[in-house]
């Protein structure tokens, strides 16, 4: 793991996107994402989800890779953690189900850095707290963000039915209402880095 | 007759928040924090207003005078935590005419932010006999916000442009141990406020503060219990 409170960021133009096979969402409502939240909540208990901040720079500011699916619901690479399962692991296994080529030696040597931010899940229900709420022993969800550090070049393999973006911070920052108050809240948890940001 | 004392038997009942550093890093994430009622408060009077009736066009002036001599300003605030109804509180002082405040104020030219910070919390938060005899513990920086220009909004970012921004202000966490008496100048409330009160109330707080939640999300908030022990 990578402790370190500089991130280099390289320019959005030094990596280049292919595609693979789709990979579909597994529920196709809100409800039906919550119901099976709920199934897997009752056999293994709380669910453990890990999100990636890839970070590139454009035009001197930094910008983060976020994966759109259809054509406005944007999220973080990641997802749930195995019973079990390290936090790190996972989220490379993550990383590399959504963003990787299947072929072996086109593997990213994903660089996980420092977790910024953590979201508790109290109930069955869309909304999430940067806090366990008072009286909430047991939440459903714990969700983790961490910084990835990118090396210089890369390539990613998107799959077909998603789009892969790179937005700027100030493009996130307070912007809830199209993205959502964990990632419209970024920018703020990124504060306290040192961007160096490296042009080709 | 003899008096009434009172000993603090510190019995450590931790009340951490669900476990979320179970397999990750391995820094000083931990922070642990005391009840309220463990804590003296107290007051000083009132120091002298330095710019009381100040125009904000003098303002501005007065800040573009300072940036053409020192460069931008660096202001550096205190995140300080206490416990209560098992939910952590931050401490904000609050001035006559209603604004918020993190404790804490601008750095003097070539002050470290630590130093800067130790001093700021004594000015505002200690005796003025104290004499730096309270040590603060700085913790570290869990955010910052530069205004691009004098006296416009601040962001979580620096301007794009390239050019310096006139103002930054760090957010440090500072770690308080058990006891503490807190002195403030009477013309402030010290005030705890709950981060669920904070939470996204950007009206009531401002963007910094009502931010602050998200910032110390990542940390694991262990709540130290005290048992008071009455001994007559």
């Amino acid at each position: 793991m990578v402790n370190s409170s500089v991130v280099n960021t390289y320019p959005l133009s030094n990596y280049s996107f292919g595609t693979k096979e789709p990979k579909m969402e597994k529920d196709t409502s809100v409800a039906d994402r919550l119901a099976r939240m709920k199934l897997n909540y009752m056999k293994e208990g709380m669910r453990t989800s890990v999100e990636a901040i890839l970070l590139v720079q454009e035009h001197n500011h930094p910008h983060i890779l976020l994966l759109q699916i259809g054509n406005t619901f944007c999220k973080l690479p990641g997802g749930r953690l195995k019973p079990g399962e390290n936090e790190v692991e996972g989220l490379k296994r993550k990383l590399s189900s959504k963003l990787a080529a299947n072929s072996p030696n086109m593997q990213p040597n994903w660089q996980i850095g420092e977790c910024v931010a953590v979201w508790w899940r109290p109930n069955f229900e869309t909304i999430m707290y940067p806090y366990c709420p008072p009286h909430i022993s047991k939440p459903k969800e714990c969700k983790k963000l961490y910084v990835v550090h990118l090396s210089e070049r890369e390539y990613f393999a998107v799959p077909k039915n998603l789009k892969l973006l790179a937005v700027p911070l100030f493009e996130l920052y307070d912007n809830v209402q199209r993205y959502g108050p964990v990632i419209s809240t970024i920018p703020q948890q990124l504060s306290r880095f040192q961007f160096n940001m490296i042009s080709s | 007759m003899g008096n009434r004392r009172f000993h603090l038997l510190v019995l450590l009942f931790s009340d951490q928040m669900p476990m979320i550093n179970g397999n990750s890093d391995g820094c000083d994430t931990v922070v642990d924090i005391y009840p309220l009622s463990s804590y003296f408060f107290g007051s000083k009077p009132a120091a002298a207003a330095a710019f009381k009736d100040e125009s904000l066009a003098d303002r501005v002036l007065r800040l573009k005078s300072n940036y053409n001599a020192y460069g931008m300003r660096t202001c550096v605030e205190a995140v300080i935590l206490v416990e209560l109804f098992k939910h952590p509180h931050l401490l904000l002082l609050q001035s006559k005419n209603c604004i918020y405040r993190l404790p804490g104020g601008r750095l003097r030219p070539g002050e470290s932010d630590v130093n800067g910070l130790k001093r700021k919390l004594s000015s505002k938060l200690s005796a003025d006999d104290d004499n730096y005899r309270t040590d603060w513990e700085v913790s570290e920086c869990i955010g910052t916000w530069w205004k691009f220009d004098f006296e416009t909004l601040p962001y979580p970012y620096l301007p794009s442009s390239g050019k310096t921004p006139k103002e930054c202000t760090k957010l440090y966490l500072v770690k308080l141990p058990l006891n503490r008496d807190f002195i403030v100048p009477k013309n402030f409330k010290l005030l705890a406020v709950p981060m669920c009160q904070l939470h996204e109330n950007c009206k009531t707080y401002g963007s910094i503060i009502a931010g602050i939640p998200q910032l110390l999300s990542r940390f694991s908030i262990n709540m130290v219990f005290v048992s008071k022990h009455k001994l007559d």
